[in-house]
């Protein structure tokens, strides 16, 4: 009785926290979530207990992406799904949702989490399913090296009844090898996309025994079919393969191989790693039961809305904005870019606040010489609080300085010459952001967008 | 003219950006008309150069894990390593490779990682990592003498060569004696990630006119258009400088308050 009153109590505040939040002007993704925490630590476990099924989406790169379209494919089934839609994903974003929207009962919970993060979730909800998208470097200093991250989400599958969805293509699958839980695996194959060598040379190791794996194809980053000469490790074979694809500006047509049949699809979103994202939606869908049909047409209708390759319309011109914070996402940022033949202007936002990672080191690890391929490009705007940073990699990946724009920034707010000048140009913009700078830039965007429509 | 560079290990000591460094040397060097023959060298690849032929070795940084790979890798080249360092062979030696050099490196776990001991230093994993933004002044002597990166590292690192640079701002070897990194004959040691070479070109630059005071007898090299360079390199040596001040302005408000808490505390 007591506990009941202590949850009654926290969801109050937590609520209360949230309409404060709201009538200052503020989200509110985590606060609620936290004042809720303070009182009832353990009230993430009974919020679970509420969800019919719970999903889990975790990773280095995909969790957003994949947390909304797989919303958005589900909601074809279920009517009443909660999600922490917004990539709040520590322990408080988590949390935040259920005491928003405060319900006796629920068909889904599906969260994207934190990679440091599961452990806490995991230690309160069990999941049903577990998406695990891949492990790549990405802000080393949060956790130390990757192989401790990827221990951290390993140790926290406790329960051998949770199913996990696993990257066939990312040699990172392999470490969860040795859990008794059921595996659904999913894989890109070879196509178009496929090449045959890293865009930047990094030896991975495999993660059974130790020796250097080998490459027969590369999807992206350290992504392809691997096999391993010492213990004959390779991708474990696929219950869903993608077998063909065709790119477009702006979307793909692809088809997929699962239930013995091949079935197409559409997907508006560019970047090789999308389709990866869609795949693992896919996968989930399907083996919840959804029918072909609905997941076809849920994925076709999906629209962005996050800044993640988000495309927004002002008036004659478009605008791709797109966040990126790491090697591999700049990587494959800027080789979606090189499908667009006509005139176009680049922006990159690179801020350090702590959020962003105060390293930007990372800018060196990407294959930015990528950016020469990209045809016809007029100019290149270098902002953000490390605006010179962009410009001297541009330098020495071998663009041309007469095309580079420096806007150096006070602070994260500071974009606004660099945004008038790159929308002043009437061809297409394509916006790239870190963690902090993004935002900025699409409160900027839809501003316009606002003022364009009074017009 | 024509260098040959050995890019060691670029596979695995990859850690923040230290592939740079690489792209800094080529590109600083073909932008002179000098030829770069740039050589890959890593586990299981024989290099195709006798060692009387390499004018510079570029060598990254890595997790404890990679960089005990490459120990084990390394050590069957050690003495043709030392041939190359005593004949002032230039190297530039980044973190964990840096360490590498020395007698020894304690992981976190105490277990002793081999290591080359090319040079007489000693190095200790501590749990608390030194990371952030450091300034330091050349000990080079060349201009300007401010070389500005980041470090990210666990290892506290002694020695009684001459520093490669004196801590301005930063923690550099240990975080204790105000040095950072090292100097001894050509061969630069140091724990700037970032990659320390673009937007430091002074440092590049040095490097390049040693292998080729090497080679062809060189003692100057043309100049280049710095001008991004120079942004680069100011504006994150302006802002640690704002940063710095910040900090002592409010030490200052902190010792006013002090003092101002010892009156009334006197009055009582």
């Amino acid at each position: 009785m007591k506990g009941h009153l202590t949850t009654k109590i926290s969801m109050y505040a937590g609520k209360t926290t949230y309409k404060i939040l709201q009538i200052s002007g503020k989200k509110g993704t985590a606060l609620p979530g936290k004042v809720s925490m303070k009182i009832k630590p353990n009230l993430l476990k009974e919020m679970g207990e509420k969800c019919d099924r719970t999903i889990l989406v975790t990773g280095t790169n995909g969790k957003t992406t994949i947390n909304n379209l797989l919303n958005h494919v589900l909601k074809g089934k279920y009517n009443n799904i909660t999600s922490n839609l917004n990539g709040s994903n520590l322990i408080n974003g988590v949390v935040t949702p259920f005491i928003i929207n405060k319900q006796e009962h629920y068909d889904c919970g599906v969260f994207e989490v934190d990679e440091g993060t599961v452990p806490k979730v995991t230690q309160q909800i069990t999941p049903n399913y577990i998406i695990i998208t891949n492990f790549f470097r990405d802000q080393l200093d949060r956790y130390g090296e990757v192989e401790n991250t990827i221990k951290m989400v390993h140790d926290a599958i406790t329960d051998s009844k949770t199913i996990l969805i696993l990257n066939a293509d990312n040699p990172s699958c392999l470490y969860f090898s040795d859990l008794p839980n059921p595996e659904i695996y999913y894989s890109h194959g070879k196509t178009e996309n496929s090449k045959k060598q890293m865009d930047v040379f990094e030896s991975v190791f495999c993660p059974i025994c130790g020796n250097r794996l080998e490459y027969d194809f590369i999807n992206y980053g350290s992504i392809g079919q691997y096999h391993c000469n010492n213990c004959g490790a390779k991708n474990p074979p696929s219950d869903y393969k993608l077998m063909s694809v065709t790119s477009h500006d702006g979307y793909y047509d692809f088809s997929i191989g699962y239930c013995n049949e091949q079935k197409s699809f559409r997907l508006n979103l560019m970047g090789i790693y999308n389709l990866y994202n869609c795949l693992a939606v896919i996968a989930l869908s399907s083996e919840l039961g959804l029918d072909y049909e609905t997941i076809k047409n849920r994925i076709i209708s999906f629209e962005y809305k996050l800044g993640r390759m988000e495309k927004i319309n002002l008036k004659n011109k478009e605008v791709v904005l797109v966040l990126s914070k790491n090697p591999v996402g700049l990587s494959e940022v800027l080789a979606a870019f090189c499908i667009n033949p006509n005139e176009k202007s680049l922006m990159f936002i690179l801020n350090d606040y702590p959020a962003d990672g105060e390293d930007i080191s990372w800018i060196w690890d990407a294959n930015f010489e990528k950016v020469l391929e990209i045809p016809n490009i007029k100019n290149f705007y270098c902002t953000g609080t490390r605006a010179e940073d962009v410009a001297l990699r541009l330098k020495y990946a071998g663009f041309p300085t007469s095309k580079i724009r420096i806007y150096p920034s006070k602070d994260r707010f500071d974009i606004k010459p660099a945004m008038n000048n790159i929308l002043s140009e009437d061809n297409k913009s394509y916006i790239i952001g870190t963690f902090t700078g993004m935002p900025e830039a699409r409160k900027i965007l839809y501003d316009k967008q606002k003022e364009l429509m009074k017009k | 003219m024509k260098l040959n560079i050995i890019n060691m290990y670029p596979d695995i000591l990859n850690m923040y950006g230290d592939i740079g460094n690489t792209q800094c040397i080529i590109k600083r060097c073909e932008w002179r008309g000098i030829e770069v023959n740039h050589i890959v060298s890593t586990l299981g690849s024989d290099l195709s150069i006798n060692e009387e032929d390499i004018d510079m070795v570029l060598i990254g940084g890595g997790s404890d894990n990679q960089q005990s790979i490459v120990s084990k890798n390394l050590i069957a080249k050690r003495s043709k390593f030392d041939n190359y360092i005593e004949n002032d062979g230039v190297v530039l030696a980044i973190c964990g490779s840096y360490q590498m050099l020395g007698n020894d490196y304690l992981d976190l776990n105490q277990n002793n990682i081999p290591c080359l001991e090319l040079l007489d230093i000693n190095t200790e994993s501590k749990p608390e990592r030194f990371i952030g933004n450091i300034l330091i002044e050349n000990n080079l002597n060349l201009s300007p003498k401010v070389v500005v990166r980041f470090e990210n590292h666990g290892g506290r690192t002694y020695h009684n060569y001459e520093p490669f640079g004196t801590v301005k701002l930063g923690n550099g070897n240990n975080g204790s004696d105000k040095c950072e990194g090292l100097i001894y004959k050509n061969v630069i040691g140091s724990y700037l990630h970032g990659p320390l070479l673009p937007k430091n070109p002074h440092i590049a630059d040095y490097l390049i006119l040693q292998a080729l005071k090497n080679k062809y007898n060189l003692d100057s090299l043309p100049s280049l258009d710095d001008n991004i360079e120079i942004k680069a390199r100011n504006s994150i040596a302006n802002k640690l400088a704002k940063i710095q001040k910040d900090k002592e302005i409010s030490k200052y408000w902190k010792y006013k308050k002090r003092i101002k808490d010892l009156k009334e505390y006197q009055k009582q």
